[in-house]
């Protein structure tokens, strides 16, 4: 075969130089931007009001192979960690039974959340026009499949070595049974994937992710460590690891669209009903879980919620694209009492409706009771004295026909979903923002318990037509919502959600249908 | 407690230990240890991967699989709802049925990877050590290497991007998967092109990496003209998730995609004196093989075989075959024109090898492909078409 002048150059070069030679990701990744081209079908699927640069960069450079590298080197430490040390530790069933309770539900929703973020990601990839954006919302595509898979091996894993696997092994049947869940679908599933592309990158990545998976992912592995729980903190610590580059993602997403006249004219107000929408969910559930599911407080949610959301990020965060034109949420201040109250007021319903759970839930013992009241004076006058009622009538007592819902209703306390957020709300016993607004549209009645979400109601219905547990169960018996839920052990009769984490007196379907629930809509009494 | 002083944990500090303890009852509460239990397994029982990826998907009962109800609690201005059944065309009495044969969820895809990447990083450090470029004849690497095979990143980059409503929109967690993994796939593919280049521009001095030429090649040369044309509709022309996947994978990768990497640069380039281009088109055959099983097991048995919907959903699948296979055909017609621009080689471009390889690729795509959905074609025809762009 000839030789000719490059091949010569090239044997020369060979003659010189006979190290090996290979090439990094980076340079591969620095052609990237130019393996987009213009033709006239070329538009996002997705519209956005928004117009997102043809130039925008991404942070880490990464490319597919240097990708997988990385992410199986930390599946190694992680699997490796949880399938030899934690299984031959018995770490699986060697955490406080309510806090195991607790992650029953915590991972499943951050599973749905993660899910749904896999879609919301590759919607953002449509949208944008800059390979090398694409290239990073891609990364996050793949991210998001891996948390997915990671959260649901925590419930897995759960379901294979603790005490009570019930709830970890069927999560995804049984938890749209519970007052929980459509809130959870609304921020962690619709609000990423249902709207303008960069609203939802503003939901997904610039609140879900730069605010909230502080205290959901990293403050919650504090509080699982605390109550002897090692499994969630090595695994959400390494779904954490991923964030970074999701935020940094969201601050592109700015980047993108800053020099966009119409940045100027909505991006505040998408980003405030964002993080109204994300916090009205976030701020109770949060703080339910963490302060009733477990035994051992780290510190008072109040606390947490404060330096994660309102000085972090709300200061910090936001402060940083300030120079792009964003202003931190007008909604933070209502936020901010709503991280002192809501939690109280929503663990309340979560308690009075248990057997709707997927899990077990416990009231507070005498030394949780003067934690609470240290740490939020008067909640004792508030709270602490229905619990203690409640126990007296023996809510936990399987014999005793008494289901705190009941009592909730005897007593004029009507129990409504907020229709915007789906979070559930008592005005009568509310001590967080907001107060009961019902408006009719269509024939058919609506409540709403904040100016926020009222607001984004009453300017787009049709996006906020789900019906609630209520409307749903209007009529039905308890008992047979629950059966028809799947809400039961395998025996068959048993609950799965019970009103105390002990391993006797346990609730059957027959304990529950004795009691007579019958769920009604409280909007057809106005 | 001041900062300095480590916070007591559950399980290193005794005290607390022996609380936790205490508090876990004596029994066990639930006798069921397999999460999903009540899925139907593939295969005779539960695999990881479907324990870890079916029903994440919270879709509502009336999307046929789905266990939750009701309905999205947000939906798009308009009200256009978040998954709904108007995405596809195609029907399903399950859309949680597809299961990938690989068993491939996350942990499993990236080490698999992962491992490529070691061993093509190695491949590339032996190559270099052993001089292997010495060998490359230069018209081969500057005219086709550089500028054609280049130009085939683009062909691969736009599938990539053709995945992208498919992961927004698809209506269940294995196809989401199946998906994604094919995806990336692609933009590795893409990539380890552009690698390649730059690899090789490396150890010739004076040569550039930039991707200038290839991409004009692409957007100008009447070689990619069908090519181009095609994967910029699958890209952004339709928006049915399943007539993208089926479009791509099903009818236009089969053929010229295959064709493109197997028939011509890995079969010509030895010939050449290139050890090295084989190489990465093996790779990206592999993708395309393992990427092959799984699609097959969406589309031929979960949904042409569905027990309600089979039959509705191959009239679709075929017709769809029909809108997309001219165009594959034109692509394929105008991609042999490359045969004219490299020197011959008795046995390997002559029209009788080029009308050889063309009928390997269009048989294996009848039997894998067109016969699993009684799609009747003439395949003399479709070769007799493709050859006719031999210069």
């Amino acid at each position: 075969m000839p030789i000719s002048a490059a091949t010569k150059a090239a044997t020369d070069a060979h003659a010189l130089h006979r190290a090996p030679a290979s090439v990094s990701p980076q340079e591969v990744h620095k052609w990237m931007q130019s393996f987009n081209w213009e033709f006239s079908k070329n538009k996002t699927k997705y519209p956005t009001k928004y117009h997102m640069a043809n130039d925008t960069k991404e942070q880490f450079k990464l490319i597919a192979k240097e990708y997988a590298r990385m992410e199986s080197a930390k599946d190694e430490r992680q699997f490796g960690t949880l399938l030899d040390g934690m299984t031959r530790l018995g770490a699986g069933n060697r955490m406080h039974p309510k806090w195991g309770e607790t992650m029953k539900v915590a991972s499943n929703f951050l599973e749905v959340g993660e899910y749904n973020a896999i879609a919301a990601s590759a919607m953002l990839w449509d949208s944008a026009t800059a390979a090398e954006q694409k290239n990073g919302y891609l990364a996050q595509v793949m991210d998001e499949i891996r948390h997915t898979n990671q959260c649901a091996f925590v419930n897995h894993y759960y379901s294979k070595h603790y005490h009570d696997p019930a709830g970890h092994n069927d999560a995804r049947r049984t938890r749209a049974i519970g007052p929980l869940w459509k809130g959870m679908k609304r921020v962690f599933a619709d609000g990423f994937i249902s709207g303008d592309a960069v609203e939802c990158s503003i939901n997904l990545q610039l609140v879900g992710e730069a605010c909230f998976t502080n205290p959901l992912i990293v403050a919650i592995t504090e509080w699982a460590s605390a109550n002897g729980d090692e499994i969630t903190p090595t695994v959400f610590l390494s779904i954490e690891t991923d964030e970074l580059r999701h935020m940094a993602n969201g601050y592109q997403t700015v980047v993108s669209i800053a020099n966009d006249p119409a940045a100027q004219k909505y991006l505040n107000t998408d980003l405030n009903n964002a993080f109204w929408t994300q916090q009205k969910y976030f701020t109770p559930v949060l703080g339910m879980l963490f302060e009733y599911g477990s035994k051992f407080k780290v510190e008072p949610w109040v606390k947490t919620w404060n330096r994660w959301v309102y000085e972090d990020w709300g200061g910090i965060w936001i402060g940083r694209l300030g120079k792009y034109g964003v202003q931190s949420p007008p909604s933070l201040r209502d936020a901010k009492q709503d991280a002192y109250w809501a939690h109280h007021d929503l663990a309340l319903i979560a308690y009075a409706l248990w057997p709707t759970g997927f899990f077990r839930l416990a009231l507070p013992d005498q030394e949780e009771m003067q934690w609470f009241e240290a740490n939020y004076p008067g909640w004792y006058d508030h709270y602490g004295k229905i619990y203690e009622e409640w126990k007296a009538l023996g809510c936990e007592d399987p014999k005793s026909g008494f289901i705190p819902f009941q009592w909730l209703l005897k007593n004029g306390h009507e129990v409504y979903v907020d229709r915007v957020s789906q979070v559930p709300f008592c005005p009568s016993l509310s001590k967080s923002a907001g107060s009961l607004r019902i408006h009719e549209y269509n024939g058919r009645k609506y409540s709403f318990s904040d100016d926020w979400g009222e607001r984004m109601w009453l300017t787009e219905p049709e996006r906020y037509e789900c019906q609630s547990i209520f409307e749903q169960y209007d009529g039905r018996e308890l008992s047979e919502i629950i059966a028809e839920g799947h809400g039961l052990r395998s025996d068959g009769k048993t609950l799965i959600g019970q009103p105390h984490v002990r391993g006797t007196d346990l609730w059957t379907l027959e304990d529950v249908r004795r009691a007579g629930v019958v769920c009604s809509d409280p909007l057809k009494r106005h | 407690m001041s900062a300095s002083v480590e916070k007591p944990h559950g399980l290193t500090d005794p005290e607390r230990a022996a609380k936790i303890l205490a508090a876990i009852p004596d029994h066990d509460l639930d006798t069921q240890r397999k999460m999903n239990y009540f899925l139907k397994p593939r295969g005779k029982r539960l695999s990881e991967y479907e324990i870890l990826t079916v029903y994440s998907q919270p879709t509502p009962d009336w999307i046929a699989g789905g266990l939750d109800w009701g309905d999205w609690t947000q939906k798009f201005h308009g009200g256009r709802p978040s998954w709904g059944n108007e995405l596809t065309e195609l029907k399903s009495s399950d859309w949680h049925h597809h299961r990938d044969p690989g068993r491939r969820w996350h942990g499993p895809y990236v080490k698999d990877k992962s491992e490529d990447w070691r061993y093509t990083t190695r491949l590339l450090e032996s190559f270099s050590a052993d001089g292997g470029i010495r060998t490359l004849d230069p018209t081969w690497r500057d005219e086709i290497l550089d500028k054609y095979y280049g130009a085939l990143l683009y062909n691969e980059y736009a599938l990539f991007n053709a995945h992208s409503s498919v992961l927004r929109d698809c209506l269940s967690d294995t196809i989401r998967l199946t998906a994604g993994f094919a995806a990336l796939d692609k933009v590795d593919n893409a990539q380890m092109i552009q690698l390649q280049r730059s690899f090789i521009a490396k150890l010739v001095p004076g040569l550039d990496d930039s991707t200038h030429a290839p991409k004009q090649t692409w957007l100008t040369d009447p070689v990619y003209n069908g090519a181009r044309t095609l994967v910029q509709e699958a890209w952004q022309g339709i928006q049915d998730f399943s007539e993208i996947l089926w479009a791509v994978h099903n009818v236009y990768d089969p053929l010229f995609g295959v064709f493109a990497r197997r028939e011509f640069f890995q079969r010509i380039a030895p010939h050449f004196g290139d050890s090295l281009t084989p190489f990465f088109t093996a790779q990206a055959q592999t993708y395309f093989q393992v990427t092959r099983t799984a699609i097959s097991d969406l589309f031929f048995e979960s949904l042409a075989n569905d027990h309600q919907f089979g039959d509705f959903n191959r009239t679709y699948l075929r017709a769809w075959t029909g809108k997309w296979l001219d165009g594959t055909i034109a692509a394929l017609k105008d991609f042999v024109g490359l045969y004219a621009k490299i020197p011959p080689i008795a046995g390997v471009t002559d029209k009788e090898a080029v009308t050889e390889a063309v009928s390997r690729v269009i048989s294996d795509w009848v039997a894998d492909y067109a016969d699993k959905i009684d799609y009747k074609v003439n395949q003399q025809n479709l070769v007799a078409a493709v050859i006719s762009g031999l210069k």
